[in-house]
């Protein structure tokens, strides 16, 4: 069935959205004089603007599932979900932008106009259902962090970042176009639906061929999500940038990727036989580097912001775990995973911008004694470091366990232990930043401006759920249950 | 199906209102906040009395009476089940005892008190959480939680040394709980294919060896899945108990701990190792648990000699004590290993009385370093530490020496009747262990008493002249444990009937394979 032109542009409301956003966001921009620090116009358009692209993403939830655009994306509860965890991820990141110090303050506006725009590509890839519409999705999203990344225009490391980033990037997206043609002139087809069945149909010695392929595809979204071995960009890309930046990177672009990787295994590799062995394989492997190789370099590090993106790599390591099982069990535990991941990382970028805004670095020894001054933001921070290292009741334990239980289904024991070790060492450093700010003796007294009363209250507003999602998670099943990947015949 | 009692919800949520009460009291009013954290205990300690009083001692295995069992997550079939039995009651028993008298013992705290009491009565919940459950998923949660508060408390309040063995306290025993969990999610996903027909966490569901003709394959070979698993859950509980070759962190942490979190560590955290095994993985994996019992008296025995050798050459106190706790968890392994009515039963008494016996004694080296801020025997730099404090402190030498006389098994003592019953057990499952294991008690004669002479004898020095003997509070607190020590050691039939029945259930079941 294929929707006409106008029915296709009905369910593609929340992107239509996000477009007109972006576009109104730079005509208000425009009309304000340099000068004027507060643009509370421009905020405000931009929160409504995203509030609606929210709303219209919840009321679409429930449709049912189809193919728009001659069948080039697909509109499902899984892309639903994964696009609100995207816009949810890029408000915060906005607010923290304006709230931020370590973005220069005529920057602002741009991070927010840019940051949608990477939006827009995130949410294309999420809900791509051919190799043309993937690619688009991934430059979309790719060439505004490129910019993003190198935001702090007088900063040699953010300079470093963004060229970094952009080689690397382009790079991969070379090598992936590569794979994806050599897809295209063995099946013939670029559309996914097409690809399976072909696949299916397909000789031994055909499918010998085509593996180098999907490995040059793996590897340009295996950059997105920063997977060993094409993560050698992310710390540096990480540091350089700024926190805001980092908090938005680490969030919508790892997402999106490990939604479009959650598709095309489903897709591509959903059914037994040489293929899904190899592709497994390789998913293993990589997952179990990405988990170890991100742990360990997180355990020297001296600024907690590259701690924590060092941490990010290995937690995308985690979801691809999800992703290798290859069933609706793997699907419902990785959307999970970001679910939690989203808040906890969002809390503690939130925490780490306000103490490094203060300080100009964010050392780990900044946060010396930090339970003095602000009880309340170190028990959370506390909190946080022990769900991402996934201790119970909090959530991010839950989503541990929905990872493991999906692994243990498929009886790949070896990897749950793997993964499991993974989290004693991420509990090492985790608990170095614990351990600093509630054992030791606080440097200052200084108040930190950043942890006024409205931050404060935006702060616990995020960090409910990581509590909350570790008790009472049987709805947030429910929820990430529904969300089941449309096929498109 | 639940019970006509609430009393489990009741004992369970008690600290944790305790510890909403806490943080609502003003900062400054640090004796509001303990008299309020020892009104908390106190009412859980009444609780658990009724708790004995309502139990039918008869029945073996979980009491309908007390069973409280709602749905907490329907996908995967997560109950919120407590239960009650004959072992789990015990445990009840002694965390409430010790929890009210820890109470007493850290009114001295200074440092920060609000933040003290709240984390202490916090772990109290969590411990009790980890007794009750009858969801292996909940036990974990319980299980996982009560590091919390712990790596705090050592953390915060502990000795120099604090933060590197609070670290390492967490890192050890995470460690060995993701194994379990990775053990408790394969039994979850092989439960649907035994006679239970769906995918459950319910402890006693899972019980009874359904699993043992289950095979699995890894890296080509076959593994038993049993085998397999019981190995992982071997390894969680083996380091929380701690089983040698896992107990290197449990000198670091009790001795940086401040007094009352020593007594609980020793007194009720250790247990918690034993009781999963008599839980969770004997009645889980019966014919592996008999599989391997050899090994676990091997690694009993290595515990009790290893453990009393390195008692033996320690210099500071509250090390030493540290270290005869290991040597007598290596006696509750024996017990369990033995596999027959007496040792069981034996392991579970030596639990309990291990409890108050070595609480006495870290509760009095408490007590002694508050008036010598050392805990020296022999200082590093050869001088003596202490010297003549029978002199001196003679109500305080008295309390010892009946502490030290029940820790070393002396007839007439709580410690004598368990010891000779794991011994009666292990006499006839392994007599090479159980002479060798007789040297371990001989041992642990040996470095109490050697350090009861270096200490309480001889000269007093002169430091020790200005030391004060125990005052009200201090007798109060003891008092309840002496009364313990002594007439269980001369009347054990009040605990041992608790128990007799679920043991007997238990050691049924395991005869079977």
């Amino acid at each position: 069935m294929n929707l006409s032109y106008l029915a296709s542009l009905s369910h593609y409301v929340p992107e239509l959205m996000a477009v007109l956003t972006m576009v109104m966001l730079v005509f208000i921009e425009s009309s304000y004089g340099r000068n004027d620090k507060k643009r509370s116009f421009f905020y405000f358009g931009t929160f409504i603007g995203l509030g609606f692209v929210l709303l219209s993403l919840f009321d679409s939830y429930n449709d049912h599932s189809t193919a728009i655009f001659t069948g080039s994306m697909v509109i499902d509860p899984f892309s639903s979900l994964v696009k609100i965890i995207l816009v949810v991820g890029t408000m915060a990141s906005i607010y923290l932008a304006k709230e931020s110090k370590d973005i220069y303050g005529h920057l602002k506006p741009e991070f927010a106009i840019m940051s949608i725009g990477v939006l827009i590509g995130g949410m294309i890839l999420c809900s791509a259902n051919n190799f043309l519409m993937l690619y688009i999705g991934i430059e979309t999203l790719s060439i505004l962090s490129y910019v993003l990344a190198s935001f702090k225009k007088n900063d040699e490391m953010s300079s470093e970042a963004g060229l970094k980033y952009s080689l690397y990037g382009g790079v991969s997206a070379g090598v992936m176009l590569f794979g994806m043609s050599h897809i295209f002139g063995v099946l013939g087809t670029i559309q996914f639906s097409g690809v399976s069945a072909r696949l299916l149909e397909l000789p031994t010695t055909d499918i010998v061929i085509l593996l180098p392929a999907f490995l040059m595809f793996f590897a340009g979204v295996g950059y997105k999500i920063a997977a060993v071995p094409f993560h050698m960009w992310a710390p540096d890309v990480y540091e350089g940038s700024p926190i805001p930046v980092t908090t938005f990177f680490s969030i919508v672009p790892k997402v999106a990727g490990i939604a479009v990787l959650v598709r095309v295994s489903m897709i591509f590799f959903g059914s037994p036989g040489a293929l899904q062995v190899t592709w497994v394989g390789i998913l293993s492997v990589v997952a179990a580097l990405t988990m170890t190789v991100g742990n360990v370099s997180a355990i020297g590090q001296k600024s907690v912001k590259r701690m924590l993106a060092y941490s990010s790599i290995s937690h995308a390591g985690v979801m691809m775990l999800g992703v290798l099982v290859i069933n609706e069990l793997g699907v419902q535990s990785v959307l999970f995973y970001a679910v939690t991941y989203l808040f906890m990382t969002l809390v503690a970028f939130y925490i780490v911008t306000f103490v490094s805004d203060k300080y100009g670095n964010d050392h780990f020894d900044r946060f010396r004694g930090l339970i003095v001054r602000y009880p309340l933001m170190t028990v959370i921070m506390a909190m946080v470091m022990f769900s991402l290292a996934g201790v119970p009741p909090l959530s991010g334990f839950v989503a541990k366990f929905n990872i493991f239980g999906a692994l243990v289904s498929k009886k790949y024991y070896t990897l749950a232990v793997i993964a499991g070790i993974n989290s004693v060492v991420s509990l090492y450093y985790y608990l170095k930043l614990v351990r600093l700010m509630i054992f030791k003796e606080q440097e200052s007294n200084e108040v930190i401006v950043g942890f006024g009363t409205a931050n404060q209250t935006l702060i616990v507003a995020m960090a409910i759920p990581v509590l909350m999602l570790g008790i009472f998670w049987s709805k947030l099943m429910e929820l990430t249950d529904g969300a089941v990947l449309f096929i498109a015949p | 199906m639940n019970g006509s009692s609430n009393l489990l919800n009741w004992i369970l949520w008690m600290p944790i209102i305790g510890v909403l009460g806490v943080l609502f009291i003003p900062k400054a009013k640090e004796n509001l906040i303990r008299f309020w954290s020892l009104f908390n205990t106190v009412i859980s300690l009444a609780i658990s009395v009724v708790l004995y009083m309502k139990f039918d001692q008869t029945v073996p295995g979980m009491q309908a009476f007390f069973n409280v069992d709602y749905m907490w997550i329907k996908q995967f079939n997560i109950h919120y089940h407590l239960g009650i039995d004959g072992i789990s009651l015990p445990m009840i028993l002694l965390t409430s005892l010790l929890f009210t008298i820890c109470i007493l013992s850290s009114w001295t705290i200074k440092k920060s008190v609000k933040g003290y009491f709240a984390l202490f009565l916090f772990l109290q919940g969590s411990i009790y959480g980890v007794f009750l459950s009858l969801d292996f998923f909940l036990f974990y949660v319980f299980w996982e939680v009560m590091l919390i508060p712990m790596f705090f408390l050592i953390g915060i309040w502990g000795g120099e040394n604090r933060e590197y063995a609070a670290v390492k306290f967490f890192l050890y025993t995470f460690f060995g709980s993701i194994l379990m969990l990775v053990g408790m999610i394969a039994l979850y996903h092989a439960s649907a294919g035994t006679d239970l027909g769906v995918n459950t966490f319910d402890i006693l569901a899972l019980s009874g060896g359904k699993f043992q003709s289950l095979n699995m394959e890894l890296f080509g070979y076959t593994f038993s899945f049993s085998k397999l698993f019981f190995v992982f859950m071997f390894i969680g509980f083996a380091i929380k108990v701690p089983v040698f070759p896992f107990h290197t962190w449990l000198p670091h942490a009790h001795v940086q701990a401040p007094t009352a979190i020593s007594v609980v560590l020793a007194g009720v955290l250790l247990k918690m190792g034993t009781y999963g095994f008599l839980r969770i993985a004997f009645p889980i994996f019966p014919a592996a648990s008999v599989y391997f019992a050899n090994c676990i008296a091997w690694l009993g025995l290595v515990n009790i000699i290893y453990g009393a050798l390195c008692a033996m050459a320690q210099s500071d106190v509250k090390k030493l004590i540290a270290y005869s706790s290991v040597s007598h968890m290596g006696f509750v392994m024996l017990g369990l290993a033995a596999m027959s009515i007496q040792g069981m039963n034996g392991a579970v008494l030596q639990m309990f009385n291990h409890g108050t016996s070595t609480a006495m004694l870290f509760l009095l080296i408490g007590i002694l370093y508050e008036r010598s801020h050392h805990r020296w025997i022999i200082r590093p730099d050869g001088t003596k530490g202490f010297g003549g404090l029978y002199t001196q402190l003679p109500k305080y030498t008295i309390i010892f020496i009946i502490a030290m006389f029940a820790s070393m098994g002396l007839p007439g003592l709580s410690g004598f009747i368990s010891e000779a019953l794991i011994f009666l057990g292990i006499f006839e499952f392994n007599k090479t262990i159980t002479v060798l294991a007789l040297f371990g008690l001989l041992i642990g004669a040996a470095y109490l008493l050697w350090m009861f002479k270096r200490m309480f004898f001889g000269e007093v020095i002169e430091e020790c002249k200005a030391y004060t003997d125990v005052n009200a509070r201090e007798v109060l607190y003891m008092s309840p444990l002496c009364v313990a020590v002594i007439l269980f050691g001369i009347w054990p039939s009040p605990v041992l009937n608790i128990m007799k029945a679920s043991v007997g259930q238990l050691v049924s079941l395991m005869s079977q394979f």
